[in-house]
């Protein structure tokens, strides 16, 4: 397409127009400022600082384990205390760091990666920072009450019940790790709706830089691979917390149910690491080749396959535990298959380098010490994928060394190697050269030295998890070479980052763009304005720096596609999803104490259920419920245009008109999420039926008697009154609606009536039996979401009286009719597990 | 049906893995029903190898339509090269799912269904 532009702008206009911009986007001043910011550069950064302070305690934490196990016999930590400390290690590196600083590098660069000025939700982005951080203090906070977890970062249950766990420590990590997962769901929400949406007009899926494809990958699989784990905790956590049972044998329950949910989560979740990492390198690899990446098509292939194939390796975390040998064969097949999109990209990357003219900075040196040590790990993982030799090997250190490898590998260089080749972005300086080589050697020998022994000890017999060894197996050595190198990686690590962090205060200034970069976030200015662009790039090539010569400086003249702020407001591009082709003007919220105050009530909430003080958990949730109204209601507005000048000769409709509305694919994407949880609490429930021998078991009976089928009847009501609404609001206008929503509403009230006196009549207290647990829940995880689409309907309704939706802005009533049809069609499904199948099980 | 899943979208790349998917999760549910519920594992046998069939004959008609679309949309627009590229990604990932699919289906032939 070619690029609109005005003639050219007087100088003092532009520069009103400049100031202009600033003045929008800008955090407000002072401490206030920092905690009402939703900007994607400053949550970005702040998710970045975050996870490195959690890799920090994390690091210390094993520094810890590493003293305990440098000698047989030590008494660095007593068997409890080591027991939590590699509990939280494992936790914290997973959780707290590397989902979390994936997602912090994917917020801060996306949007000037793709050329926009913010993500589409920044308050929701600001939200799930504040999750992710009080969620981890809480999980840290344990070990103020001395209570900390100790059942390994995998909780496998029954170690974890009631029963084996009596304190605390279990629920602040089943509470704490949940509720930062709330930041893990909310960016994928985000990057999705992104990556999808808001790219600069021309860039179509074929110029896409290969950090995006990789994060949208990667977004997709947390949709689908989280919601397992966070449906495990939360069975888990009622389990204790209530007396249901899900995993206790004695009463129907399958401790390997915990076991499946975990890994379903736990598998997909290295690649939900290591595709982002992939992505960076990509990234880098072409910039410091001098050319563009060999193979893009090849590698988008590769990354789309991995997603799929990582969801078939769960149960190769299982192979020790008696599951028929054709299902482990299954795995193992997937666990091989999963190597060929691997192998394709190394390929990739090398051949890039192979036909470019390398240039060995810093940056480079990381990725050099990825591909040592990655290939290492892939290869002991094709060990471990081969059933006979994972039994051998099972739970002993030559699986730690060879996840540590993997991880570190596939993670932590190409993670240092991003950090060095973004740094003079987000800093405007460079870091210094010299500190930064020693770093490296000593990350890169540190790790070796560490890890390399740890095959040997494995293979020796040493077991992982336990707090000592004997001498007799003459590993001693061995793990003393272990733990001093342990100390040199974590010197190396902390120099890297003082390194970092004194690049922003006393590096030396650098220009624009110092690595000559073809990537757009290499367009910005220094220091780079909070609006980033002063009008939106417009594209015509995957390295747009490299092609066109004058895009960075066009960036920054205010004559372009939406540099006009006389709005007065937030606004950035939407186009079309393959094409880039500009469709709507998104309408962006500013600075917000909601984001704040909602995770704080959050936390204030799992704090009283924790303490067992319910009432005061449930006070808290009608705030809860409050609070997301008012912020709801201030999403929109009103007297939004139906169009606006987003260029000199192009007008687009704002967002709340348009049909690829953000608003819409959040929508898409939540329900996916909420799918996939369902999903595993179906699964869940067969699962138990399948180890049952009566099911439902002698007393009880949850038939489908007339109760059931009226509230079949009145999820069909719901249904057909939603459906009706965008019909009526064409006619009507946004009054319209109270209607069909408040039809919507009082039938779902009396679905919940009629389903929960079914329920009751045939299957009687949830905790009797693993049956009537599941059916329970399975009723009560499907009422929340009737509750839910009645209040959203309900609001929606109100909205139509307030003028806020009609029929030039439809896209709330879209919403909600579509939230109904979606908890309808769930309803069903339900409603046939629970009513239908024991009639004939 | 119409248009769904053509090979130039996102979810058209997505298709062929998304039929390996469906295929893993069946073969592997149906091997837990078999040995958990004590059906014929003879039946169950070649009702594995028989949905092998359908999955690999899916997977080649969503390859070989997006090699004619690759095909056709040789020409110079903008518009028909993104679509070129979107088959040609569709097409790659249609032969890496037939890959995947077979690796599922050799331990069928090789292993007893329950042991
Ligand atoms: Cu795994």
């Amino acid at each position: 397409m070619s690029e609109a532009r005005m003639d050219t702008l007087p100088p003092e206009e532009n520069r009103r127009r400049l100031e202009a911009l600033a003045r929008i986007w800008d955090n407000a001043p002072g401490w206030r400022g920092q905690l009402t910011a939703v900007n994607h550069g400053t949550v970005g950064l702040r998710f970045i600082a975050t996870g490195f302070a959690f890799l920090l305690a994390g690091g210390a934490l094993s520094m810890f384990i590493r003293l305990q196990l440098a000698w047989p016999g030590n008494q660095v930590l007593d068997p409890e205390r080591y027991a939590q400390f590699v509990t939280l290690h494992g936790t914290t590196m997973m959780f707290l760091f590397a989902v979390p600083i994936m997602e912090g590098f994917a917020m801060y660069l996306l949007p000037k990666m793709l050329g926009a000025r913010d993500l589409p939700f920044p308050r929701l982005g600001a939200f799930g920072y504040w999750c992710y951080l009080f969620g981890g203090l809480f999980l840290y906070s344990g070990l103020l009450f001395g209570e900390a977890p100790d059942g390994g970062w995998f909780m496998y249950v029954p170690l974890t019940d009631a029963t084996y766990s009596p304190g605390r420590g279990v629920d602040f990590w089943l509470i704490g790790v949940t509720f930062a997962e709330i930041a893990a769901v909310t960016a994928a929400v985000e990057l999705i709706v992104m990556i999808l949406l808001c790219r600069a007009p021309g860039m179509d899926i074929r110029r896409m830089p290969l950090f995006a494809w990789a994060m949208l990958v990667t977004a997709f699989m947390i949709a689908f691979g989280f919601p397992p784990l966070i449906l495990g905790s939360i069975l888990l956590e009622i389990q204790r917390a209530f007396g249901f049972v899900f995993f206790d044998v004695a009463r129907g329950g399958d401790p390997l149910l915990w076991q499946h949910l975990f890994w379903l989560f736990g598998h997909p979740e290295v690649y939900i690491i290591f595709l982002p990492a992939a992505g960076v390198v990509s990234m880098v690899v072409a910039t410091f080749a001098r050319r563009p990446i060999v193979g893009y098509l090849w590698i988008v292939l590769a990354l789309v396959t991995t997603g799929f194939l990582s969801f078939g390796l769960w149960v190769h975390h299982m192979f020790a535990v008696g599951i028929p040998l054709l299902a482990l064969a299954f795995f193992s097949a997937a666990s091989m298959a999963v190597a060929i999109p691997t192998g394709i990209q190394v390929f990739a990357w090398l051949a890039t380098l192979w036909a470019g003219r390398p240039w060995l900075r810093v940056p480079m040196l990381y990725l050099v010490g990825f591909f040592i040590t990655f290939v290492g790990g892939g290869l002991t993982g094709v060990m471990v994928a081969l059933v006979p030799f994972d039994w051998q090997v099972h739970d002993t250190h030559f699986v730690v060394a060879h996840l540590h490898y993997v991880l570190i590998g596939g993670l932590m260089f190409p993670m240092f190697a991003g950090l060095y080749y973004w740094l003079p972005l987000a800093s405007g300086r460079m870091p210094s050269e010299s500190l930064s080589r020693t770093a490296f050697w000593m990350v890169f020998t540190g790790f070796h030295l560490t890890f390399l022994p740890m095959h040997l000890t494995g293979l020796l017999g040493m077991t992982r998890r336990a707090y000592s060894y004997p001498e007799q197996l003459g590993v001693h050595w061995l793990n003393l070479l272990s733990t001093a190198a342990g100390f040199v990686l974590a010197a190396g690590t902390i120099a890297i980052l003082v390194d970092a962090a004194l690049c922003f205060r006393h590096g030396r200034p650098g220009r624009r763009n110092p690595w000559r970069a073809g990537t757009l976030e290499w367009a910005l200015s220094h220091p780079v304005p909070a609006y980033n662009f002063a009008s939106l790039p417009v594209v015509a090539d995957r390295y747009p720096l490299w092609r066109d010569r004058g895009l960075a400086a066009r960036t920054m003249e205010a004559d372009g596609l939406l540099g006009d702020p006389s709005s007065g407001r937030r606004e950035s591009l939407g186009t079309s999803i393959l094409g880039g082709v500009p469709e709507q003007v998104i309408r962006l919220s500013g600075s917000s104490w909601q984001p704040l105050l909602c995770a704080l009530t959050i936390a204030v909430l799992l704090a009283c259920f924790i303490a067992g003080f319910y009432l005061g958990s449930a006070l808290m949730l009608v705030v809860l419920l409050g609070q997301f109204c008012t912020w709801a209601w201030t999403t929109g507005d009103r007297h939004a245009p139906a169009t606006v000048q987003a260029g000199p000769r192009l007008e687009l409709p704002v967002q709340y008109a348009c049909r690829n509305a953000p608003g819409w694919w959040a929508l898409v994407v939540s329900l996916l999420i909420d799918g996939s949880l369902f999903a595993s609490l179906v699964f869940a429930y067969f699962y138990l039926w399948l180890g049952t021998d009566a099911w439902p078991p002698a007393p009880m009976h949850a038939g489908a008697g007339a109760g059931a089928w009226a509230a079949l009847a009145l999820l069909g009501v719901c249904w057909i009154a939603s459906a009706t609404s965008a019909r009526l609001m064409r006619r009507g206008g946004g009054r319209a609606l109270a209607l069909p929503l408040g039809v919507a509403a009082l039938a779902g009230a009396g679905f919940l009536w009629m389903q929960w006196r079914a329920v009751a009549s045939g299957t009687g207290a949830p905790g009797e039996h693993a049956y009537a647990s599941v059916v329970w829940t399975l009723a009560g995880f499907h009422a929340v979401h009737v509750a839910v689409a009645m209040v959203v309907g309900l609001f929606v309704a109100a909205r139509g009286q307030r003028g806020y939706v009609g029929v030039e802005r439809p896209l709330e009533q879209r919403i909600a009719a579509a939230l109904w049809a979606y908890v309808a069609a769930q309803g069903v499904m339900a409603w046939g597990v629970i009513h239908l199948f024991p009639e004939w099980a | 049906m119409a248009g769904f899943a053509r090979p130039s979208t996102l979810v058209g790349i997505a298709a062929p893995m998304a039929v390996w998917a469906l295929h893993f999760v069946v073969l592997y549910s149906l091997q837990g029903l078999t040995c958990g519920e004590g059906w014929n594992p003879r039946s169950s046998f070649w009702a594995m190898v028989a949905l092998t069939i359908p999955a690999l004959a899916v997977i080649a008609w969503l390859g070989l339509r997006a090699l004619r679309t690759a095909r056709a949309a040789a020409s110079g627009e903008p518009a028909a090269r993104r679509a070129r590229f979107a088959a040609q990604a569709t097409g790659l990932c249609a032969v890496l799912a037939a890959v995947a699919v077979l690796f599922t289906v050799v331990p069928v032939l090789l292993l007893p269904v329950c042991s």
